[in-house]
């Protein structure tokens, strides 16, 4: 298996014709590993969700090829692709991750349900106590605050042990100290996880905590800084996955 | 079921609504298959205890009892295991205290549409008859002398048989002997007048004796009806009873009731669940984003239509039951279970026909819109 989770290759997207044209995204590639952390930054309509859902799936490019762990994903259908979604990608979104109906633990039970989700009890009660959800586990999302909710998107998004996690703007709805607690979170569990990890986001400020900076403009992907700006993790939290790190296994 | 259960337990009003709307829809469909059934007894429920496989009348009398006119000696002529001569006619009844419509009958004892008493016994000398048990709770009882409408002579209760009514009529069974001289203004006989209209009389008794009696129909039993004699007409006996005045009639209607009925439950149900579908669009397309297929989506709507409609079905099942017990004996219905179990299973399967709508929309949902929305 190839090391790189998520490879794209002179991918462009450009969004109707003629007039009315847009070119989304100009010709792209990018390379992910296991356990590597990017984040891309950028002005809002510079086609950092465009990108991001192409990366995971979500939409076919219009040229150019996608590969996840190593599988094209550019000419399946998208009952296929479903699939491959539901075995190697993860999703956080800015917001509406959850199920209303269902509490913490039935997220996740959801997922075994659906046989997305692969961890073992252990691990499973270890990735909740790394997020400090644990005691959430019988509340509805409507109960917990914003940075409690994404906390849960994050244990749903690693709970099938994707790998390729993907995130677009996961700190948008929250306040700056818990945007940093989430995203502190989401890189210690990320790596924990051994999972290909791309943060979209609007906040600099943020991007202390990953291994990689990118700059999207206009349709363009920049490298801003690598290794520049990432900080090393908070001993404590993150105990319980550096023992159990089995992440060669996964 | 998963997802379906715990939603219904989360959002206990909402679903509880369409519930309710199934449970009315369901009650109101038990009720008419009540009525229905009930009218159709009210009307036929002689005809069945006879067992017959036909009955032969004039072919000018177009399948009408009433209009049928022949001579008894016909029976000769007619191939068949078991034969019954029947006349009839209908007429009011009068113990002193009460009055009824009935529909009187002339048989003959030895023959198979001869009741069995349930109370009582059989009759045995003139002017005696056995009725229908539905006059017991009209307040008749046995040894009740009947004056009878255009009728000098009276009648008296011997006995009661059940299932005895006749196109809405209770009915007296009594000899075709003394039939003549009770039928409406038949002070004498007059073989040419169909029941109903005065006789014009002036023939004698001696007369009358020589002449074969005057029937209205013959029912049979077994044997093929092959050789059907000149001027007859052979009708199976679901035939006859189709073409009792208003029988079809009244049927079509309350199965039309209840066939729009299963239509509008299926809108219902349909408009209902579609409205909740689309208010969960952006979640639905987040689950498929993450991917949950739209195939367990909607096994879980499905599943979710399938265990409102069974809970709503049977509470207006066990409701509808428990009202037929506390209604007057006045209101015919009758509770077929068996078809009432056809009916709840229709419904069902309409309100699970209605939430194919949800399925569509689910279906057409792009995760992409969820995720960049
Ligand atoms: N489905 C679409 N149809 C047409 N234009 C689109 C579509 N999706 C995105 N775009 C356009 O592509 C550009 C990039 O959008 P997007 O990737 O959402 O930007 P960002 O996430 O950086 O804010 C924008 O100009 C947007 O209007
Ligand atoms: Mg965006």
């Amino acid at each position: 298996m190839t090391e790189h989770v998520l490879q794209l290759e002179e991918v462009t997207k450009t969004f109707g014709s003629g007039r009315t044209e847009v070119r989304a995204l100009k010709e792209t590639s990018l390379e992910v590993k296991r356990g590597e952390v990017i984040a891309i930054i950028g002005p809002s309509g510079s086609g950092k969700s465009t990108l991001l859902t192409i990366a995971g799936g979500l939409q076919g490019p219009t040229e150019g090829e996608v590969r996840i762990a190593g599988e094209r994903i550019t000419e399946l259908a998208e009952k296929d692709r479903s699939k491959v979604r539901l075995e190697h990608v993860g999703f956080i979104l800015q917001s509406s991750n959850l199920v209303p109906f269902l509490t913490v633990s039935d997220q996740l039970k959801l997922l075994d349900k659906v046989k997305k989700g692969n961890m073992s009890k252990e691990e499973r009660d270890g990735l909740l106590e790394e997020l400090g959800i644990t005691k959430l586990t019988k509340k509805y999302p409507n109960d917990l605050s914003g940075g409690e909710r994404q906390r849960v998107a994050i244990a749903k998004a690693l709970y099938s042990n994707p790998s390729l996690l993907l995130a677009d703007e996961p700190t948008a709805s929250l306040d700056s100290d818990r945007a940093f607690e989430v995203m502190k979170l989401l890189k210690s569990a990320a790596v924990k996880k051994n999972a290909a990890t791309i943060v979209v986001t609007h906040d600099t400020r943020l991007t202390d905590y990953v291994d990689k900076v990118y700059k999207m403009v206009d349709g363009v992907l920049h490298l801003e800084s690598e290794d520049g700006g990432a900080k090393p993790l908070e001993e404590g939290r993150t105990d319980f996955l550096e023992k159990g790190g089995n992440e060669d296994g996964i | 079921m998963f997802l379906a259960w715990r939603e219904i337990r989360q959002n206990k009003l909402r679903f509880a609504l369409v519930t309710a709307v199934l449970l009315l829809v369901s009650y109101l469909v038990f009720f008419l298959s009540g009525l229905a059934s009930g009218l159709a007894g009210l009307n036929r429920e002689a005809v069945d205890k006879w067992q017959a496989d036909g009955i032969y009348l004039t072919a000018e009398s177009d399948k009408s009892l009433n209009q049928s006119m022949m001579e008894s000696d016909l029976v000769d002529e007619i191939e068949a295991d078991e034969t019954a001569v029947l006349t009839q006619t209908n007429l009011i009844a009068d113990n002193g205290d009460v009055k009824s419509g009935v529909a009187l009958f002339g048989i003959r004892p030895d023959e198979f549409i001869m009741p069995e008493p349930t109370e009582g016994e059989e009759f045995s000398e003139e002017f005696e008859v056995i009725a229908s048990d539905s006059l017991k709770e009209e307040g008749f009882s046995v040894g009740d002398e009947l004056e009878l409408s255009g009728s000098d002579e009276t009648l008296t209760i011997m006995g009661f048989t059940d299932e005895a009514r006749f196109n809405a009529a209770p009915v007296l069974y009594m000899d075709l002997e003394d039939f003549e001289k009770v039928r409406p203004g038949a002070s004498a006989m007059s073989t040419q007048e169909t029941p109903g209209q005065p006789a014009e009389g002036g023939q004698g008794p001696a007369e009358e004796v020589e002449q074969p009696d005057m029937i209205n129909a013959i029912v049979v039993k077994g044997g093929q009806p092959n050789d059907v004699p000149d001027d007859l007409e052979y009708i199976e006996s679901e035939i006859f009873i189709e073409n009792l005045p208003g029988y079809t009639e009244q049927n079509l209607t309350l199965t039309f009731m209840i066939y729009f009925l299963f239509a509008i439950s299926a809108a219902v149900v349909a408009i209902f669940l579609y409205v909740l579908t689309v208010q969960k669009i952006s979640m639905f397309g987040v689950m498929k984003a993450q991917g949950i297929s739209s195939g367990y989506l909607s096994r879980s709507v499905i599943a979710q239509t399938f265990i409102l409609a069974v809970i709503g079905v049977l509470i207006g099942f066990g409701a509808t039951v428990l009202t037929g017990q506390f209604l007057p004996a006045a209101v015919p219905v009758s509770f077929d279970y068996g078809m009432m179990a056809v009916y709840g299973a229709v419904l069902i399967a309409v309100a699970v026909l209605g939430a194919l709508v949800s399925v569509w929309t689910i279906v057409k949902i792009d995760p992409l819109e969820a995720i960049s929305g």
